[in-house]
């Protein structure tokens, strides 16, 4: 299977899942940003350009499963995986730990992120206490379910680029 | 991880995939149609899918909500014991606002009750965490609804279609910050543009004249003309006249119909160049075609 045919896979289960299932089970209202953690993931895993074309066309389903206009979650979604995908780059050392840490605040960034937009175009109705409790609240919910949709990203993400060479430890 | 090729441009793919964004955010908007198109068909191919997750995951859901729901329905249910014994001690003062709503009602000549509406079912919030003052319902243009229409209960004004699939739709309710109304205090034929609060209220933000009599308690309809929605669907009450504005007046409305409890709407079938409360309407609550 080629690497894009991997990427879209994932992309299409991801929006049936996140229109389905995991919109059944919120808590508090609020659901798991399964799309934004795909976006995040390609960004970590497949470098900055590959994760900024997958985020965008992530942000376009979210769009419309949401019902929010069109290119607003593409415009947000874009920055945040190139960014995680810098922030890759810089991290010496990685644990699950701070590997969750970094998905929660991802999540709660794009989150924020797209309503701020939102409210920027109009479209939202929310007060900041609510913006902030709602991107903690999908950061915290997504981070839980991290780690199996990172196994799939990795798969589908890093389809077709170099191994992993670890030369930051010394390590062939 | 793997490491990013050299070949690897992410600056100029960035900037061309935020032009991008943006020049769909804009056309979207501006109300380009081929982009709603897209949208609601995604919708509508997952729509089957999300019918059988919906009957498929009930038992789940149900688990679901006995552990993270549990202080909700606990809080809802003495909510709703509160609600029963307020009901019960005011059923005199219900007989008289009963009787003066009708009164109102035949004041602006007009059978509210005798509306066509389509009833529909709430299915729960849009997917996803972007919709706030929203929530979605189990019809669409299968059953002849479409963007714009009035969503009502038998107290009044919830709010309108905001989105229309095939089979289900998604309501902006009339708290949102971003729904306008035309509307029409009823003793004092004042008209004016409410707004919703976000917090339960609507505010009249502008055409209250400043010297109007307005008396706390009075009764508001929507003023139909050239506002989205029909005429004389009742709003709410008065709870804040706001008679000592030097400038410009901002009358608070509160909502007559309760939007924590609901759990079916109708539609009223009719845009305001329509005739929503007209003879030739079939009765309240018809089944759906």
């Amino acid at each position: 299977m080629t690497p894009r045919l991997r990427v879209l896979l994932v992309l299409v289960t991801a929006v049936a899942l996140e229109g389905t299932l995991l919109d059944e089970l919120r808590v508090d209202g609020v659901s798991v940003e399964l799309l934004l953690l795909v976006a995040v993931l390609t960004g970590f895993h497949g470098g900055p350009e590959r994760g900024a074309i997958t985020a965008f066309f992530a942000g376009l389903l979210h769009d419309s499963i949401v019902g929010a206009p069109l290119g607003l979650h593409a415009l947000v979604y874009p920055p945040l995986a190139v960014a995680v995908s810098s922030l890759e780059l810089r991290m010496l050392r990685s644990t699950p730990v701070t590997g969750g840490l970094a998905v929660l605040a991802a999540v709660a960034a794009g989150q924020g992120l797209a309503s701020v937009v939102g409210m920027l175009f109009g479209i939202l109705g929310q007060t900041p206490q609510a913006f902030v409790r709602q991107a903690v609240l999908a950061g915290i919910l997504t981070a839980v379910v991290a780690a199996p949709v990172n196994r799939v990203v990795r798969w589908a993400a890093t389809g077709g680029l170099p191994g992993t060479i670890d030369i930051r430890r010394g390590v062939g | 991880m793997a490491a990013p090729r050299p070949t690897e441009r992410p600056r100029p793919t960035l900037l061309l995939l935020a032009a991008a964004a943006f020049t769909l955010l804009t056309l979207h908007i501006r109300g380009a149609a081929p982009l709603d198109a897209f949208q609601q068909g995604l919708r509508d191919i997952l729509e089957p899918l999300r019918s059988v997750t919906d009957t498929a995951t009930d038992p789940i859901q149900a688990a679901w909500n006995g552990i993270f729901g549990y202080e909700d329905l606990r809080a809802e249910n003495e909510r709703l014991a509160v609600e029963l014994a307020r009901l019960r001690g005011r059923s005199v003062t219900d007989a008289a606002d009963s009787e003066l709503l009708e009164r109102l009602l035949g004041e602006v000549g007009l059978d509210y009750t005798q509306t066509d509406t389509v009833v529909v079912r709430i299915l729960g919030t849009p997917p996803g965490n972007f919709g706030t003052h929203r929530i979605e319902v189990d019809a669409g243009t299968d059953e002849g609804l479409s963007e714009g229409l009035a969503v009502v209960t038998g107290a009044g004004l919830v709010g309108r279609l905001e989105q229309v699939d095939r089979s289900r739709s998604t309501v902006i309710l009339a708290t949102h910050p971003e729904f306008l109304v035309g509307v029409r205090l009823v003793a004092s034929q004042d008209e004016g543009l409410a707004r919703g609060t976000g917090r339960g209220t609507l505010k009249i933000e502008a055409g209250i004249r400043m010297d109007a009599d307005i008396a706390w308690n009075e009764a508001v309809v929507t003023s139909g003309g050239r506002s989205l929605l029909p005429p004389d669907i009742p709003v709410g009450r008065v709870i804040d006249t706001d008679e000592h504005a030097e400038y410009e007046r901002n009358v608070v409305i509160d909502l007559n119909a309760d939007l924590e409890s609901l759990s079916f709407l109708n539609v009223v079938l009719a845009h305001p160049e329509g005739d929503p409360l007209g003879v030739e309407s079939g009765p309240t609550g018809s089944p759906r075609p």
